[in-house]
Parts: C-alpha cells; structure tokens; sequence
C-alpha cells in the first residue's frame, strides 16, 4: 500500500490518475474484444450475415460516453450536488415514461426507445441515486448520521427508487444493486459496525429463511419467476430443457476452459448460451481465456476498485469521497454479482458485468460515473497543489 | 511515506488529514478505515468466486467439456423417408405414402412485432389451426421456436397457402409502391401526402409459420387386402401382414441436415438425402382380391344376425393361387377391417366373444359392448379382427384332407385304383364307432368312389393300409404342421397339433384319414393341394412378386421356386379325376361349386371344431379350375356360419362358384361347356351374362 501514497514528484499526474483512466480505457477496449468474440456469432445469425452490429453500435456508446466522460472531468463535483435533486426526479420520470411508452424483452418492461435507440433508464437511476445518497449524507451529517432516523434517511431515496425499479419495470436487481449502492455509501459514512453487522446477518438469515420457504412449497406448484430460479439455482439439471437451460450452458463453457481456455474467438458455447453478449459473457471469457483469463478479469476490477479507494480516501471534501464510495459499490457489486450469477453461485437474475457485458445504456452511465471520480481526484489534486504552494 | 499510522494503513496523504479540522463535512479517518473493510470485503467476495471457477474446472472439467462437444451437432434434423408402396400385380396401389406437412409455430418471430400477431394467427386459422388456442400457446411460451400445431396437412393446402401469401405479398408490396409515389406526386404538387391512406400490410405480417415434411401412410382401396397388407401407423411401424413381414424393406433411410461449427468457427449445413423406402409388388391380382371380397361380404351379409346377432361366420376366407408359381393371387377373409382406421374398435362387433385363452365362445360381442370395453379387452379383440386368418388360424381341415390321403396311398402303392372298400355307414376301430358322413352307408365303392362320395369308412381303410409311419410321412411332405414360410406377418406353426407316429394309435390315424383331429393352416392346405393337383410340384407360396427401388428399378425378384416333389405325375393326373368327380359325379358333395360353363375338380370339407357334438363346424371347399388344365387353385372356408346348421359344405361351395364365375373370365380363360338355361339367367343375376351380347355375337359369326 505504501507504494501508492502519492510522491510529491508524481502526485501531479498520480492524483489526476492515470493509473485509473487506463484501467478503465484497458477494460473498456478488452470488453470491445471480448464482445465482438462471443457476440459475432448471435450478431450474424440475428442480423442477416452483419457480425459486427452488436460491436458497431457498443463502439458508439463508447465513444459517446467517453466524451461525456471528459467533459464531466472538468466540471466541478460539487456541482453536481445541485443537480442530484433534478437527476432524482428526471429518472423516475423516465422509468415511468417506461411504462408507458417501453418496449418489452423477456418478458419484462425496462427499455425506453428513442430514434431507434433503446436506453434503460435504470442505468440513469443508479447514476441520480449515488449523487442524491452523497448529498444526502453530506446534509445530514456525521453525528445525526448515528441516530435511527439519520441512519435509515439517507437510505430513502434509494429504496423509493428501488420500488418502483421493481414494481414498475420488474427488474429486481437494478433494484437490489441501488439498494446496495446506497447502503455501501451509508456503511462508509456511518461509524460503528454493530448495526451493519446486524443488517447483514438479518438479510442473510432473511435469504436462507427465503430459500427454504420456496423449496418447501415448490410441490404445490404456482411458483413465480423468481421463486422457480431458486429452484434453478440448487439444482439446475433437472431444469436444464427449461429454465436452467442458460445456467447450465454457462456452466458447460466455463467447465470447458480449462486452464487457459480455448483460445480468443474459440469459444464453442457462445451460439448455445442464451444472453451470451449480455449478462453472460463471463462464461465466455471463461471458456476463451481459461481460469487464468477470468481471474486477470476479476483482478482488473480488483485493481480499479482499489483505485477507485484511493481517490474517495484522497478525496478533498465527505461528498466527493462519498459520490466515489457509491461508484465503487455499483462497479464491485454488480461485477461480483454477475459473476456469481454465471457461476451459478446465487440464483440467475439479469446482471451485466461493468464495462464488457453489451448495454450502451450501462457503459455510458459508468463512463459518466467515472468522469465524476476523475472530477473528484483531479480537484483533490489541485487543492493539495495549492496546499503546498501555502506551505 | 512519512511515517503516520493513518498514511500506513490508508495511503491518504498528510494534507487531508490537515484539511479534517477545517471542514467538519471532511473525509474522516475511521471513514478511511471503512472504505479499507469495504475493500476487503469485494475482494474476498472476488476470492470466493475465483475458488468457485476453480472448483466448477477441477470438479466438472471433464464432463461439461463432453457435454459441450456433443452439443455441437446443433442444428441438427432429420428429414423423413417415404414409406414404400404396396402394388398389385397390375399396379393398383394398396398402400402409399404421401407426402403432408406439418405447421411449425415460431412464436418468438410471431411476436417480435405487434403487428405480425393478428395476420399470423389469422394464416394460421386459415391452416385449420385453432385461433385462440394458437393465441393462448404464442403468449404463454414467447420464447417458444418450435411448436407442431397442424400434423398432416395435405400438400395442396400447403400449396394453396403459399401462392395466396406470395400473390397477397405481392400485391401489397406494389400497392405500397403506388402510395409511395402518390405521396410524392401529392407532394411535389403541394397537396399534404398524409392524405393518402398508407396500406395496411397483412400478408406481408404473417410471420413464425413453417412447414416440415412428414408423410402418412394410406390405404386407397381401404379395406381391400387388410388382412394381407396390414398397417403402419405413423412411426413406419408396420403392424401385421406385408407391413410387418416386409417393415425393412418397406421404410427407407432418414436423412438428415445438420450444421458444425468449421475451422474457423462459421456454421456450415450440410444435408443427408432421405433414401426412400423399397416398393413391393405383389402376385397378388386386386380385381381377384375384390371378386373374393364381393362374395364373401355377401354371404356374411345374408347369414348376419341369423342365428343369433353376429357377423355371417366367426370367419368367412378365400384364398386363389396360381399352381403353377406358387403365387397368391388373392386372399381375403372375413370380418375385415380399414387400415387407414385400424383403431376403430366398432368393427369388431359380432365377432364372437373370446374366452381367457382367447378362444372363440358362442356368444358374441354387439355394439354396444365394443363401446364400453377396457383397454385390454380392445387390444385383445382387435388384434384377433387383423389377424389373417388365412395365415395365422389353424383348424381341422376335414375332407377337403382326403385327397391327401388317397395321394399318399396312390404314390406308396398301399391302395390301387382298383381297391374296393365296403361302407357300412360307420367303422369300429378298437372299440370306438366312427361315423361315416353318410350314415346310410356308401356301398362298395373304389378310392376314386370314395372321394366322390367323401366317404369316411373307405379312406379309414386306406389308411389302415397306409399305415402310420408313412402316414406321418406325407403329411409332412405335404408340409402339413410346418410353417409354409409364406411372406407374410404372423404364419401359425401347427406341429403340435399333429400326431407324431409313436402317439398315433389306431384310431388316431382313421379319424386323421378324412381331416379330423390334426390341424393346419389354410396356407398348409392350399399349398399343398396345389401340388397334389399340378403335378407334385410344391411351390414356394408367395405374394410378393418382386421388390423395387423407390426409383423403379427391380431389386429383389421372387421366381416360382420348387421346394419339392410331392406326389408324381402319375397320382396327381389320377387325384385331379378324382376331385372332378366329386364335384360333376352322380353322388358328388361338391356340384355346388361348378361354375357355369366351366368343369372344375374340388373337394368339401365339413370338419366338427372342438369339443365334439357342440354343433359347430368349420366347412369349405377346395378345387381347383378348369379342370383339365388348371390354372387356379380356390379355397374357400366357412367358420361357424351364423344358422341354425352349420354343417353345410355347400355354402362353401356356392361362394366358390360365384367367385370362379366371374374370376374365370376375368382370367381369359374360356367357358367350354354349354349353359343351362338355368345356368344363363343365374349368370346374367351376377352381372355377368348379357343374353343380348351373346346373340349378336352368333349373328356375326353367322354372317
């Protein structure tokens, strides 16, 4: 860890963090790889012979939202603190929007369509959540933070955004993710560990109790789509022509890798998988690049998490350390989930992982995201410059 | 690093931490701390998957490799065989298969848009394909790419279905053409284009409709041969007769088109052609078929619900063959049933109840009955109604045996033609009193007598003379008791209904002398009685002429194969005088069976069935036409007719003589004996005698 605290020398170009905005160009253009290597196939069959269009329209999101990242570099955080109300609001107003003008796929409402391009407003929301939650804590403040009513007030907006990501578009885990990233911030602003240690055990009691509920009731039948992927989830062979059919799948391909997987472009699942350009392209990666290549992954997004860390621990003011703290909630619990969920390590529910999975929608939002940590470390750096001018 | 405990643990350098006391809103030191736990955490979440990666390689490697690899003939399908046709041997089709579609449903890409949802279901309709039930499977399984909703849709409806989608797509599309130009027509004049209505795509929205190739086996001529074809439901499983004997060579070869992934990954489809199945053609002559057929289905008519309610006889059989090949020329027998239905369970009734042996019994099923059966009960009574009878049910022959017997005495010199035997009307042999069929007794009659007048007593001393050993002998040479190999499905084996010669006591041997206490098949008989009557030459017994590639050319052919000899020509010239007279002689049983302006030779046979004096017989007549050179042998057998007596050979002989009356002709070969005028108006009856045609044909022979 010592290595990183910044030298007086470097720290102009550290603290503006290069280190960061090359993991994350280097994650970005091994996802524009590793996506066209697993989507090329499904591209081609679905798009008569075209196997670049899902590559193709994933390169313009990308070059639209490294552009906004840059320009949000020079826009101020704190700014942002003035716009998180209005960003609140302007998402929920577009997830009912959804509602009514949305376009269903598989099943469940969650697409907004413009021109020909379909965004997920929840995206939108995560981004509105991290902002708001920051401003929120900020407001409140350390000390009433450790009252009953400030520990749970800034969790309000995120749960209000929550249901209605459930209720209204049927996504559970946009939801539980914005939950997450709201309690992740609160548990980094909030001292003491008792009552996070309560919730945690209560959530994971709440979950065994849940699973065990379903397993005992799933003879009388009736059981909805989330009741059934539990059942999956424990036993995915005997669903395998049915709703374990992508689980298994997914199995088969990271089964199949091996050490060092069969090589870029190799991959003999990625025509068999369901959803293999989105939520399960881990599974591809596995299959190409082997154990070895999906544990480089996972240590990529190690590595930008404790990036991430070090800006919200360098960070100038308890707002920007707070906005970068939920960046890292949403970046570490949606990359961990997807990959657990195509481990089969919890139940199946649609998860994209950060910066490789196909989505416009969520690689522009991240960008967004990461523009604003670059924001925060860059005025952290000026004003330690101007500080050792003083000094 | 310069040292502090907060940069060691954090990292955060030394002017944050000056900045906390100015702002109390400042990032804190314990919030560092925090984030540090929260790191921990995410990586040790990171590390519990990458030893679940690990765990799913160490553990699973293997298998899903495997599971992987045999995935990868996806795409794979099979395409169907045609089923071989079934041909007479004037090239009437008995059974064909025809080429139906099935409707593939995709209803993903029937979704993928709101507006192909309507169209498609409405095509669909259109297919005979419930709407609203079509609607509630699309919905309910969106994802849903492969869904039979129609089998066995006709070719023309599929035809009929592609030229209306093309045309209407057509159409739509140059309407579209049209609008398009109004409008900008409408435009560059400077009128509002939106005033043009655009045109409402229909055709062109009918999507996720697919046809799959299938065919279904038919029956044209329905019921005729049943027996002898058999079926073949959908699987091309035949079942019964040539469907069963010939199911191999009948169905073909599934082909099959499937994709793999090349070298560099791309799909490639390759396809497999079906080969189609091979044809048979039969010796087997579908207007002879159908002449037995009429007659039979005639009598069952007259004698139905007699007696008691019931079918005519528990069976009715004919069978015609050629003697000099061994061919089957027809073979028919009654009740029958329809092998495009072969399920219908309604054509059993009258059939008589079966004991648990399944045994027939004297009362018999009625409609109602057949409609309240249990699934076991179905399957017992309908696999007796396609059983051939004239294959696969074995009874005792009666005297159509007796030439038999006189042959085998003739052929050892054990009886001469000049042999005279003394009927008193019955025989006691070894203390058991055997009548004769004519209690009044025959007089002194010689063995051609004997035959003429079916005489039990005089061929119970022939076969006194014969004695056993050589009894047991012939039959076998007349194949009596063993399997004629005959193609077809199901041929009984009647060997244990024969007497071994060790167990064959005396009285066994007199009562076997005239066609009691053994058992064939109407095969053994027919067969056998063929090569008494050509010469001895016992022919291979057959119906199927010759096997041909779907593409017509001859693969297989089934020449006239001599097995053996059985008699010589000597015996047999002597049994066919023999056989004429029992049907043209003074005190003949079988004058029934002449047909007009014909001579045949035959023999009845009245034979008790099981137990005795229950009243039941089995009758029939054998014979043979025309008589001096014959050219097809007939059989013909009465199972229990439905009258109050059964023990009636004439019928059997009646029905031979109607159907040689109009199969005679039908074989070319010409009447040589005057017509009675009894005889022309009989003849004109059956259709088949036109007085007027006679007439004009003297006139043209006198001029």
């Amino acid at each position: 860890m010592g290595a990183s605290v910044p030298d007086q020398k470097k720290s102009r170009f550290e603290l503006e963090d290069y280190s960061l905005l090359f993991i994350v160009l280097f994650l970005v253009a091994f996802g524009l790889v590793l996506l066209y290597s697993t989507s090329s196939y499904v591209s081609a069959a679905e798009h008569e012979g075209d196997s670049t269009y899902y590559l193709m329209r994933q390169l313009m999101f990308t070059g639209a939202g490294l552009l906004l990242m840059t320009i949000i570099v020079f826009i101020p955080h704190r700014l942002w603190r003035f716009f998180s109300v209005p960003a609140y609001l302007g998402s929920i107003g577009l997830i009912l929007l959804v509602l009514k003008f949305g376009k269903t796929v598989n099943g469940a409402k969650r697409w907004l369509e413009i021109k020909g391009f379909s965004m997920q407003p929840s995206e939108a929301a995560k981004v509105a959540v991290i902002i708001l939650t920051a401003f929120l804590i900020e407001i409140i403040g350390r000390r009433r933070l450790q009252s009953f009513l400030g520990f749970f007030l800034p969790l309000v907006p995120a749960s209000v955004m929550a249901v209605i990501l459930w209720k209204i578009t049927n996504n559970m885990s946009s939801a539980l993710i914005v939950l997450a990233i709201a309690f992740g911030m609160l548990f980094v602003a909030c001292p003491g560990y008792k009552r996070f240690i309560v919730l945690a055990v209560m959530g994971v009691a709440g979950c065994v109790a849940g699973v065990f509920y379903i397993v005992r009731i799933a003879d009388q039948g009736g059981l909805g789509f989330r009741e059934s992927r539990v059942l999956v989830w424990l036993d995915p062979q005997s669903y395998a022509g049915d709703t374990g059919f992508q689980t298994l799948q997914a199995l088969y391909a990271i089964g199949s890798g091996g050490l060092f997987g069969k090589g870029l472009g190799q991959s003999m699942q990625k025509n068999i998988v369901p959803e293999v350009q989105n939520d399960m392209i881990f599974s591809i990666i596995c299959e190409e690049l082997g154990l070895f290549g999906a544990i480089g992954i996972m240590l990529l997004f190690i590595l930008l998490i404790w990036r991430l860390i070090l800006v919200a621990g360098n960070a100038q003011d308890l707002y920007g350390a707070l906005v970068v703290s939920g960046v890292i909630a949403h970046i570490a619990v949606q990359s961990i989930l997807n990959i657990a969920v195509v481990t089969n390590t919890v139940p199946n529910t649609g998860v994209t992982l950060p910066f490789i999975s196909y989505g416009g929608s969520s690689l522009f939002f991240l960008l967004a995201e990461i523009g604003i940590v670059l924001s925060v470390a860059r005025t952290s750096s000026r004003a330690q410059e101007q500080e050792k001018i003083k000094t | 690093m310069s040292g502090g405990k907060e940069e060691k643990d954090t990292g955060i350098s030394s002017s944050a931490r000056q900045r906390r006391r100015r702002s109390p809103r400042r990032f804190t030191f314990s919030m560092q701390k925090r984030l540090l736990a929260m790191f921990a955490l995410i990586v040790a979440a990171f590390v519990v998957l990458a030893v679940r990666l690990f765990l799913i390689q160490r553990d699973n490697g293997r298998s899903y490799t495997m599971q992987v690899l045999s995935q990868q003939a996806y795409g794979s399908k099979t395409l169907p065989y045609k089923r071989g046709r079934i041909v007479d041997s004037k090239g009437t089709v008995l059974a064909d298969s025809q080429l139906v579609y099935n409707v593939i449903i995709d209803a993903r890409q029937m979704l993928e848009d709101k507006a192909y949802l309507e169209p498609s279901l409405d095509a669909a309709a259109r297919l005979g394909i419930d709407k609203e039930k079509l609607r509630a499977y699309v919905t309910e399984n969106s994802s849903s790419q492969y869904y039979i909703a129609r089998r066995n849709l006709p070719y023309q409806d599929r035809r009929a279905f592609d030229t209306e989608l093309k045309e209407g797509i057509e159409a739509e599309n140059k309407a579209a053409k049209a609008v398009q130009a109004a409008k900008k027509a409408a435009e560059e004049a400077g009128e509002d284009p939106e005033k043009i209505d655009p045109v409402e795509f229909v055709y062109n929205n009918i999507k996720g409709i697919w046809f799959e190739e299938a065919y279904i086996r038919t029956y044209p001529c329905s019921t005729l041969a049943a027996d002898v074809i058999g079926f073949s439901g959908t699987a091309n499983k035949g079942s019964y007769g040539l469907e069963e004997y010939y199911n191999d060579t009948l169905n073909g070869v599934e082909g099959r088109t499937y994709g793999y992934l090349d070298e560099s990954l791309n799909v490639e489809q390759t396809t497999i052609q079906p080969k189609d199945g091979n044809n048979l053609i039969l010796t087997l002559d579908a207007n002879l078929q159908s002449i037995c057929e009429k007659y039979l289905k005639e009598f069952n008519a007259e004698f139905k619900n007699k007696k008691h309610k019931g079918n005519g006889s528990n069976n009715a059989a004919c069978i015609i063959m050629d003697p000099h090949t061994g061919g089957i020329l027809a073979m028919a027998s009654e009740p029958g049933f329809d092998p495009n239905n072969p399920y219908d369970i309604s054509a059993v009734t009258g059939m008589p109840k079966l004991n648990k042996k399944d045994t027939p019994t004297t009362s018999y099923l009625t409609l109602a009955e057949t409609r309240t059966m249990s699934d076991k009960d179905k399957a017992r009574y309908l696999s007796a109604l396609w059983n051939n009878f004239c294959v696969s049910t074995h009874f005792e022959p009666g005297s159509t045996a007796k030439p038999f017997t006189t042959a085998m005495g003739l052929e050892t010199g054990k009886v001469k033609t000049t042999d005279k035997y003394e009927c008193t009307g019955q025989l006691i042999i070894d203390g058991t009193r055997v009548p004769c069929a004519h209690l009044e007794g025959d007089g002194v009659i010689d063995p051609a007598g004997a035959i003429e007048r079916s005489c039990n007593v005089a061929l119970m001393q022939e076969a006194e003379k014969i004695g056993p050993e050589i009894f047991c002998k012939y039959q076998n040479v007349f194949n009596f008791g063993l399997k004629t190999n005959v193609d077809l499905a199901n041929e009984a084996r009647t060997d244990g209904y024969l007497y071994a010669q060790e167990d064959m006591k005396a009285i066994d041997l007199a009562t076997n002398s005239f066609g009691q206490n053994f058992e064939v098949t109407m095969i053994q008989m027919i067969t056998g009685f063929c090569s008494l009557i050509n010469g001895g030459y016992y022919y291979q017994p057959h119906i199927v002429d010759r096997i041909t590639s779907a593409g017509g050319s001859t693969v297989q052919t089934n020449e006239p194969r001599v097995l053996k000899k059985t008699v010589s020509e000597e015996t047999s010239a002597l049994i066919r005088q023999y056989c004429i007279r029992a049907v043209e002689g003074e005190h003949a049983t079988g004058p029934l069976a002449r047909p007009a302006g014909y001579r045949i030779g035959g023999k009845t046979g009245t034979a008790e069935t099981l137990p005795r004096e229950n009243g039941q017989w089995i009758v029939s007549f054998m014979g043979f036409a025309p008589a001096e050179d014959p050219q097809i042998v007939i059989y013909v057998v009465l199972d229990r007719i439905n009258n109050k007596k059964q023990d009636e050979a004439g019928r059997a002989c009646e029905i031979a003589r109607k159907i040689l009356s109009e199969a005679l002709p039908y074989l070319n070969i010409y009447m040589t004996e005057p017509l009675s005028y009894m005889e022309q108006a009989e003849l004109e009856k059956m259709g088949l005698y036109d007085t007027n045609d006679r007439v004009q044909q003297t006139d043209q022979e006198g001029q």
